[in-house]
Protein backbone atom coordinates (compact mmCIF):
# COMPACT_ATOMS: atom_id res chain seq x y z
CA UNK A 1 0.00 0.00 0.00
CA UNK A 2 2.91 2.33 0.71
CA UNK A 3 4.29 1.99 -2.83
CA UNK A 4 0.86 2.57 -4.32
CA UNK A 5 0.46 5.65 -2.14
CA UNK A 6 3.83 7.00 -3.26
CA UNK A 7 2.78 6.62 -6.90
CA UNK A 8 -0.69 8.06 -6.28
CA UNK A 9 0.61 11.02 -4.28
CA UNK A 10 3.22 11.71 -6.93
CA UNK A 11 0.57 11.73 -9.64
CA UNK A 12 -1.63 14.10 -7.64
CA UNK A 13 1.32 16.43 -7.09
CA UNK A 14 2.14 16.31 -10.79
CA UNK A 15 -1.48 17.06 -11.67
CA UNK A 16 -1.52 19.99 -9.25
CA UNK A 17 1.66 21.40 -10.77
CA UNK A 18 0.31 20.94 -14.29
CA UNK A 19 -3.03 22.64 -13.55
CA UNK A 20 -1.26 25.55 -11.88
CA UNK A 21 1.22 25.89 -14.73
CA UNK A 22 -1.24 25.65 -17.62
CA UNK A 23 -4.18 27.28 -15.90
CA UNK A 24 -6.30 24.32 -16.87
CA UNK A 25 -9.72 23.94 -15.35
CA UNK A 26 -13.24 22.91 -16.21
CA UNK A 27 -15.49 25.75 -17.23
CA UNK A 28 -18.63 26.56 -19.12
CA UNK A 29 -16.72 28.65 -21.61
CA UNK A 30 -17.86 28.49 -25.21
CA UNK A 31 -15.24 29.16 -27.82
CA UNK A 32 -16.31 30.53 -31.15
CA UNK A 33 -14.81 32.40 -34.02
CA UNK A 34 -16.43 35.83 -34.17
CA UNK A 35 -17.29 37.46 -37.47
CA UNK A 36 -15.29 40.31 -38.88
CA UNK A 37 -16.77 43.75 -39.16
CA UNK A 38 -17.36 43.24 -42.89
CA UNK A 39 -19.58 40.27 -42.12
CA UNK A 40 -21.07 41.82 -39.04
CA UNK A 41 -21.65 45.54 -39.47
CA UNK A 42 -22.79 47.27 -36.33
CA UNK A 43 -20.74 45.03 -34.09
CA UNK A 44 -20.02 46.08 -30.55
CA UNK A 45 -19.33 49.70 -29.95
CA UNK A 46 -17.05 50.57 -27.13
CA UNK A 47 -18.31 52.56 -24.20
CA UNK A 48 -14.81 54.04 -24.10
CA UNK A 49 -14.50 56.57 -26.88
CA UNK A 50 -16.73 54.95 -29.42
CA UNK A 51 -14.22 52.35 -30.56
CA UNK A 52 -15.88 49.50 -32.42
CA UNK A 53 -14.76 45.95 -32.10
CA UNK A 54 -13.92 44.75 -35.58
CA UNK A 55 -13.21 41.11 -34.96
CA UNK A 56 -10.37 39.23 -36.55
CA UNK A 57 -7.85 41.09 -38.62
CA UNK B 1 -8.00 -36.57 17.06
CA UNK B 2 -4.73 -36.99 15.23
CA UNK B 3 -2.12 -34.32 15.90
CA UNK B 4 -1.23 -32.34 12.82
CA UNK B 5 2.35 -32.37 14.09
CA UNK B 6 3.19 -36.04 14.64
CA UNK B 7 4.56 -36.68 18.10
CA UNK B 8 8.26 -37.41 18.00
CA UNK B 9 8.83 -34.92 15.22
CA UNK B 10 11.58 -32.42 15.77
CA UNK B 11 11.24 -28.82 14.76
CA UNK B 12 13.87 -26.14 14.49
CA UNK B 13 12.96 -22.58 15.43
CA UNK B 14 15.98 -20.42 14.79
CA UNK B 15 18.83 -21.98 16.74
CA UNK B 16 16.50 -23.96 19.00
CA UNK B 17 15.31 -27.48 18.31
CA UNK B 18 12.30 -29.00 20.01
CA UNK B 19 10.61 -32.34 19.88
CA UNK B 20 6.84 -32.64 19.95
CA UNK B 21 6.12 -35.02 22.83
CA UNK B 22 2.56 -34.28 23.90
CA UNK B 23 -0.74 -33.23 22.45
CA UNK B 24 -3.80 -31.81 24.19
CA UNK B 25 -7.15 -30.91 22.75
CA UNK B 26 -9.05 -28.43 24.84
CA UNK B 27 -12.34 -26.64 24.48
CA UNK B 28 -14.28 -24.06 26.34
CA UNK B 29 -16.91 -25.31 28.70
CA UNK B 30 -20.38 -24.48 27.48
CA UNK B 31 -19.11 -23.18 24.18
CA UNK B 32 -17.74 -24.81 21.08
CA UNK B 33 -14.29 -23.22 20.86
CA UNK B 34 -11.69 -25.96 20.47
CA UNK B 35 -7.94 -25.50 20.28
CA UNK B 36 -4.90 -27.74 20.14
CA UNK B 37 -1.78 -27.62 22.27
CA UNK B 38 1.51 -29.33 21.46
CA UNK B 39 4.06 -29.82 24.21
CA UNK B 40 7.56 -29.32 22.84
CA UNK B 41 10.66 -30.42 24.65
CA UNK B 42 14.32 -29.55 24.49
CA UNK B 43 16.66 -31.23 27.01
CA UNK B 44 18.51 -27.99 27.63
CA UNK B 45 15.91 -25.31 27.10
CA UNK B 46 12.98 -27.09 28.66
CA UNK B 47 9.42 -27.00 27.51
CA UNK B 48 7.42 -24.89 25.14
CA UNK B 49 3.80 -25.03 24.11
CA UNK B 50 2.69 -24.57 20.54
CA UNK B 51 -0.97 -23.64 20.56
CA UNK B 52 -3.17 -23.66 17.47
CA UNK B 53 -6.62 -22.14 17.12
CA UNK B 54 -8.30 -21.59 13.76
CA UNK B 55 -4.97 -21.80 11.94
CA UNK B 56 -3.29 -19.26 14.25
CA UNK B 57 -0.23 -20.48 16.16
CA UNK B 58 1.35 -19.15 19.33
CA UNK B 59 4.58 -20.47 20.85
CA UNK B 60 4.47 -20.09 24.61
CA UNK B 61 6.70 -20.71 27.57
CA UNK B 62 6.35 -20.28 31.30
CA UNK B 63 6.56 -16.67 32.40
CA UNK B 64 9.44 -15.74 34.66
CA UNK B 65 7.70 -13.95 37.44
CA UNK B 66 4.12 -12.95 38.03
CA UNK B 67 2.78 -10.19 35.78
CA UNK B 68 1.03 -7.25 37.39
CA UNK B 69 -2.67 -6.95 36.73
CA UNK B 70 -4.55 -3.72 36.85
CA UNK B 71 -8.08 -2.91 35.78
CA UNK B 72 -8.31 -6.16 33.89
CA UNK B 73 -5.10 -5.73 31.90
CA UNK B 74 -1.67 -7.14 32.67
CA UNK B 75 1.87 -5.80 32.55
CA UNK B 76 4.80 -8.12 32.05
CA UNK B 77 8.42 -7.07 31.58
CA UNK B 78 7.35 -3.52 30.82
CA UNK B 79 4.79 -4.49 28.19
CA UNK B 80 1.13 -3.81 28.78
CA UNK B 81 -1.20 -6.59 27.63
CA UNK B 82 -4.89 -5.98 27.09
CA UNK B 83 -7.30 -8.53 28.43
CA UNK B 84 -8.71 -10.57 25.56
CA UNK B 85 -10.93 -13.26 27.01
CA UNK B 86 -11.72 -15.34 30.01
CA UNK B 87 -12.89 -18.91 29.55
CA UNK B 88 -13.27 -22.13 31.42
CA UNK B 89 -11.20 -24.67 29.49
CA UNK B 90 -11.63 -28.40 29.55
CA UNK B 91 -9.30 -31.12 28.30
CA UNK B 92 -11.08 -33.32 25.74
CA UNK B 93 -8.18 -35.41 24.40
CA UNK B 94 -4.66 -36.30 25.54
CA UNK B 95 -1.86 -37.97 23.61
CA UNK B 96 1.85 -38.31 24.48
CA UNK B 97 4.07 -37.50 27.43
CA UNK B 98 3.62 -34.73 29.97
CA UNK B 99 5.38 -33.65 33.13
CA UNK B 100 2.12 -34.25 34.96
CA UNK B 101 -0.82 -36.51 34.26
CA UNK B 102 -3.45 -34.58 32.38
CA UNK B 103 -6.89 -36.11 32.38
CA UNK B 104 -9.82 -35.69 30.08
CA UNK B 105 -12.31 -33.42 31.79
CA UNK B 106 -9.63 -31.53 33.68
CA UNK B 107 -10.67 -27.90 33.91
CA UNK B 108 -8.94 -24.57 34.37
CA UNK B 109 -9.96 -20.94 34.16
CA UNK B 110 -7.96 -19.30 31.39
CA UNK B 111 -7.37 -15.60 30.87
CA UNK B 112 -5.64 -14.41 27.73
CA UNK B 113 -4.01 -11.00 27.39
CA UNK B 114 -2.59 -9.69 24.13
CA UNK B 115 -0.03 -7.21 22.93
CA UNK B 116 0.36 -8.48 19.35
CA UNK B 117 2.42 -10.35 18.42
CA UNK B 118 2.84 -11.28 22.07
CA UNK B 119 0.42 -13.02 24.31
CA UNK B 120 0.14 -13.63 28.03
CA UNK B 121 -2.01 -16.39 29.50
CA UNK B 122 -3.07 -17.19 33.02
CA UNK B 123 -4.39 -20.60 33.93
CA UNK B 124 -5.96 -21.08 37.32
CA UNK B 125 -7.01 -24.33 38.88
CA UNK B 126 -7.97 -25.05 42.43
CA UNK B 127 -4.39 -26.01 43.11
CA UNK B 128 -2.33 -23.36 41.34
CA UNK B 129 -2.15 -20.38 39.01
CA UNK B 130 0.41 -20.36 36.22
CA UNK B 131 1.39 -17.67 33.77
CA UNK B 132 2.82 -18.23 30.31
CA UNK B 133 4.04 -15.83 27.72
CA UNK B 134 4.04 -16.43 24.00
CA UNK B 135 4.51 -15.03 20.57
CA UNK B 136 2.55 -15.47 17.37
CA UNK B 137 4.10 -17.84 14.84
CA UNK B 138 3.06 -18.05 11.24
CA UNK B 139 1.62 -21.45 10.30
CA UNK B 140 3.98 -21.80 7.36
CA UNK B 141 6.93 -21.25 9.75
CA UNK B 142 5.65 -24.09 11.94
CA UNK B 143 5.35 -26.38 8.92
CA UNK B 144 8.81 -25.43 7.74
CA UNK B 145 10.31 -25.86 11.22
CA UNK B 146 8.95 -29.43 11.53
CA UNK B 147 9.44 -30.25 7.86
CA UNK B 148 5.78 -31.22 7.52
CA UNK B 149 4.24 -32.13 4.20
CA UNK B 150 1.37 -30.13 2.78
CA UNK B 151 0.34 -26.80 4.09
CA UNK B 152 -0.77 -25.58 7.51
CA UNK B 153 -4.47 -25.23 8.25
CA UNK B 154 -5.99 -22.12 6.72
CA UNK B 155 -6.33 -19.18 9.03
CA UNK B 156 -9.83 -18.22 10.02
CA UNK B 157 -10.41 -14.65 11.09
CA UNK B 158 -7.73 -12.69 12.90
CA UNK B 159 -5.77 -14.37 15.65
CA UNK B 160 -5.70 -12.88 19.14
CA UNK B 161 -1.94 -12.28 18.91
CA UNK B 162 -1.69 -12.00 15.14
CA UNK B 163 0.43 -8.97 14.28
CA UNK B 164 -1.42 -6.35 12.31
CA UNK B 165 0.10 -5.87 8.85
CA UNK B 166 -0.79 -2.21 9.17
CA UNK B 167 1.23 -1.43 12.29
CA UNK B 168 4.55 -1.56 10.45
CA UNK B 169 3.20 0.90 7.86
CA UNK B 170 1.79 3.41 10.33
CA UNK B 171 4.83 5.64 10.45
CA UNK B 172 5.55 5.52 6.73
CA UNK B 173 1.93 6.28 5.90
CA UNK B 174 1.83 9.21 8.32
CA UNK B 175 5.12 10.65 7.08
CA UNK B 176 4.06 10.29 3.44
CA UNK B 177 0.72 11.97 4.10
CA UNK B 178 2.40 14.90 5.84
CA UNK B 179 5.03 15.14 3.09
CA UNK B 180 2.48 15.09 0.29
CA UNK B 181 0.29 17.73 1.91
CA UNK B 182 3.34 19.90 2.60
CA UNK B 183 4.51 19.44 -1.00
CA UNK B 184 1.08 20.43 -2.33
CA UNK B 185 1.05 23.57 -0.19
CA UNK B 186 4.61 24.33 -1.30
CA UNK B 187 3.71 23.94 -4.98
CA UNK B 188 0.80 26.32 -4.51
CA UNK B 189 2.92 28.83 -2.63
CA UNK B 190 5.62 28.75 -5.32
CA UNK B 191 3.06 29.44 -8.02
CA UNK B 192 1.45 32.10 -5.85
CA UNK B 193 4.86 33.80 -5.54
CA UNK B 194 6.12 33.41 -9.08
CA UNK B 195 2.97 33.57 -11.19
CA UNK B 196 2.15 36.86 -12.92
CA UNK B 197 -1.12 37.76 -11.17
CA UNK B 198 -1.14 40.87 -13.35
CA UNK B 199 -4.26 42.99 -13.70
CA UNK B 200 -4.83 43.22 -17.45
CA UNK B 201 -8.27 44.82 -17.66
CA UNK B 202 -10.42 46.82 -15.29
CA UNK B 203 -13.63 48.17 -16.70
CA UNK B 204 -16.70 49.64 -15.11
CA UNK B 205 -20.17 50.43 -16.29
CA UNK B 206 -23.66 51.17 -15.27
CA UNK B 207 -26.50 49.17 -16.65
CA UNK B 208 -30.02 50.49 -16.92
CA UNK B 209 -32.89 48.47 -18.26
CA UNK B 210 -34.45 50.02 -21.32
CA UNK B 211 -31.23 51.91 -22.06
CA UNK B 212 -29.68 50.05 -25.02
CA UNK B 213 -26.49 52.09 -24.84
CA UNK B 214 -25.73 50.42 -21.48
CA UNK B 215 -26.43 46.87 -22.69
CA UNK B 216 -22.98 46.19 -24.10
CA UNK B 217 -19.56 47.55 -23.26
CA UNK B 218 -16.35 46.75 -25.11
CA UNK B 219 -13.08 47.30 -23.30
CA UNK B 220 -10.02 49.00 -24.68
CA UNK B 221 -7.60 46.42 -26.17
CA UNK B 222 -5.24 44.89 -23.68
CA UNK B 223 -2.40 42.43 -23.81
CA UNK B 224 -2.36 39.05 -22.11
CA UNK B 225 1.24 37.96 -21.85
CA UNK B 226 3.30 34.98 -20.86
CA UNK B 227 2.75 31.26 -21.18
CA UNK B 228 -0.70 29.83 -21.72
CA UNK B 229 -2.41 30.13 -18.37
CA UNK B 230 -5.67 31.19 -16.82
CA UNK B 231 -7.38 34.54 -16.42
CA UNK B 232 -9.31 35.32 -13.27
CA UNK B 233 -12.52 37.25 -13.82
CA UNK B 234 -13.88 39.25 -10.89
CA UNK B 235 -17.25 40.91 -11.08
CA UNK B 236 -18.43 43.32 -8.44
CA UNK B 237 -21.77 45.07 -8.43
CA UNK B 238 -24.07 47.07 -6.20
CA UNK B 239 -27.06 44.76 -6.56
CA UNK B 240 -29.22 44.59 -3.45
CA UNK B 241 -32.24 42.31 -3.21
CA UNK B 242 -31.83 41.78 -6.89
CA UNK B 243 -29.74 40.03 -9.47
CA UNK B 244 -27.71 40.84 -12.54
CA UNK B 245 -26.51 38.55 -15.28
CA UNK B 246 -23.37 39.17 -17.29
CA UNK B 247 -22.63 37.79 -20.73
CA UNK B 248 -18.88 38.04 -21.14
CA UNK B 249 -16.73 37.48 -24.19
CA UNK B 250 -12.97 37.54 -24.12
CA UNK B 251 -12.03 38.06 -27.74
CA UNK B 252 -8.56 37.38 -29.10
CA UNK B 253 -8.00 40.15 -31.61
CA UNK B 254 -5.36 38.18 -33.47
CA UNK B 255 -7.30 34.97 -34.01
CA UNK B 256 -10.84 36.22 -33.68
CA UNK B 257 -11.60 33.45 -31.21
CA UNK B 258 -13.93 34.49 -28.43
CA UNK B 259 -14.27 32.74 -25.11
CA UNK B 260 -17.88 33.37 -24.18
CA UNK B 261 -19.42 32.67 -20.81
CA UNK B 262 -22.05 33.93 -18.41
CA UNK B 263 -22.02 34.78 -14.72
CA UNK B 264 -24.81 35.75 -12.39
CA UNK B 265 -24.66 37.73 -9.19
CA UNK B 266 -27.54 38.03 -6.78
CA UNK B 267 -27.68 39.39 -3.30
CA UNK B 268 -30.65 39.37 -0.98
CA UNK B 269 -31.01 40.40 2.65
CA UNK B 270 -33.74 41.01 5.14
CA UNK B 271 -34.93 40.39 8.64
CA UNK B 272 -37.38 37.88 9.98
CA UNK B 273 -38.29 36.27 13.28
CA UNK B 274 -34.84 34.64 13.43
CA UNK B 275 -33.08 37.95 12.91
CA UNK B 276 -31.16 39.38 9.97
CA UNK B 277 -30.38 37.16 7.02
CA UNK B 278 -28.48 37.40 3.76
CA UNK B 279 -28.28 35.20 0.74
CA UNK B 280 -25.89 35.25 -2.19
CA UNK B 281 -23.31 37.93 -2.90
CA UNK B 282 -23.05 41.03 -5.02
CA UNK B 283 -19.77 39.83 -6.47
CA UNK B 284 -18.52 36.81 -8.36
CA UNK B 285 -15.26 35.22 -9.38
CA UNK B 286 -14.47 32.81 -12.19
CA UNK B 287 -11.42 31.45 -13.94
CA UNK B 288 -10.98 31.23 -17.68
CA UNK B 289 -8.71 28.26 -18.34
CA UNK B 290 -5.83 28.05 -20.77
CA UNK B 291 -5.83 31.53 -22.26
CA UNK B 292 -3.05 31.99 -24.82
CA UNK B 293 -1.05 35.21 -24.92
CA UNK B 294 -2.15 37.90 -27.34
CA UNK B 295 -4.17 41.07 -27.73
CA UNK B 296 -7.69 40.92 -26.37
CA UNK B 297 -10.83 42.90 -25.78
CA UNK B 298 -13.52 42.06 -23.29
CA UNK B 299 -17.17 42.45 -24.18
CA UNK B 300 -19.55 42.82 -21.25
CA UNK B 301 -23.29 42.57 -21.74
CA UNK B 302 -25.15 42.95 -18.46
CA UNK B 303 -28.82 42.46 -17.91
CA UNK B 304 -31.14 42.58 -14.95
CA UNK B 305 -34.41 43.93 -13.63
CA UNK B 306 -32.95 47.08 -12.04
CA UNK B 307 -30.12 49.51 -12.71
CA UNK B 308 -26.78 48.20 -11.55
CA UNK B 309 -23.28 49.64 -11.36
CA UNK B 310 -20.67 47.02 -12.14
CA UNK B 311 -16.97 46.48 -12.40
CA UNK B 312 -15.13 43.65 -14.15
CA UNK B 313 -11.46 42.99 -13.55
CA UNK B 314 -9.30 40.46 -15.37
CA UNK B 315 -6.13 39.17 -13.74
CA UNK B 316 -3.67 37.03 -15.66
CA UNK B 317 -2.11 33.81 -14.32
CA UNK B 318 -3.65 33.29 -10.89
CA UNK B 319 -3.03 29.94 -9.13
CA UNK B 320 -6.43 28.63 -8.18
CA UNK B 321 -6.69 27.63 -4.47
CA UNK B 322 -9.41 25.10 -5.27
CA UNK B 323 -6.85 22.80 -6.88
CA UNK B 324 -4.61 22.63 -3.85
CA UNK B 325 -7.58 21.84 -1.62
CA UNK B 326 -8.71 19.11 -3.99
CA UNK B 327 -5.16 17.74 -4.15
CA UNK B 328 -4.95 17.64 -0.36
CA UNK B 329 -8.28 15.86 -0.11
CA UNK B 330 -7.16 13.34 -2.75
CA UNK B 331 -3.85 12.79 -0.95
CA UNK B 332 -5.63 12.11 2.32
CA UNK B 333 -7.91 9.45 0.84
CA UNK B 334 -5.30 6.63 1.01
CA UNK B 335 -4.37 7.34 4.67
CA UNK B 336 -8.06 7.41 5.60
CA UNK B 337 -8.55 4.13 3.74
CA UNK B 338 -5.49 2.75 5.53
CA UNK B 339 -6.86 3.76 8.94
CA UNK B 340 -10.22 2.25 8.10
CA UNK B 341 -8.65 -1.06 7.08
CA UNK B 342 -6.45 -1.05 10.17
CA UNK B 343 -9.49 -0.48 12.37
CA UNK B 344 -11.40 -3.21 10.52
CA UNK B 345 -8.52 -5.63 11.15
CA UNK B 346 -8.56 -4.85 14.87
CA UNK B 347 -12.34 -5.13 14.96
CA UNK B 348 -12.06 -8.64 13.52
CA UNK B 349 -9.42 -9.52 16.11
CA UNK B 350 -11.51 -8.27 19.01
CA UNK B 351 -14.73 -9.77 17.69
CA UNK B 352 -13.42 -13.07 19.12
CA UNK B 353 -12.80 -11.56 22.53
CA UNK B 354 -14.84 -10.71 25.58
CA UNK B 355 -14.55 -7.10 24.50
CA UNK B 356 -16.03 -7.34 21.02
CA UNK B 357 -17.12 -4.15 19.34
CA UNK B 358 -20.86 -3.74 19.09
CA UNK B 359 -20.71 -4.09 15.33
CA UNK B 360 -18.21 -6.46 13.76
CA UNK B 361 -17.02 -6.98 10.23
CA UNK B 362 -17.03 -10.69 9.51
CA UNK B 363 -15.83 -10.80 5.90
Amino acid sequence: MIKAYVVFGGLVLAALTWTHYTGWGPSDVTEEKVKSVRDNPGSYRSAYGGRSYTGAK
Amino acid sequence: MTPRIPLGTRGRFGAETYEAIGYLVRKTVGESYTWFEYLLHNPTLGQRWLVEYHGHWVMTRAASGVPETSRGDATYQGVRYRHFLKAKAEVVAVVGEFPWTPRVGERAVVDDFVAPPRMLSREATKQETTWSTGEYVDGSAVWKAFGLAGSPPARIGVGAAQPSPYVAQNRAMFLLAVSFVAAAVLVHLLFAIFSQQRLVADITGEYRPNAPETAAVVSEPFDVRGRTSNVMVEISTNVANSWAYFHLSLVNESTGVAKTFGREVGFYSGRDSDGAWTEGANWDRAYLPSVVSGGYVLVVEPEGPYPVAWRVRLTRDVPRPLWVWLAIVAMLVPPVLFLWRRAAFEARRWSESDHAPVSTDDD
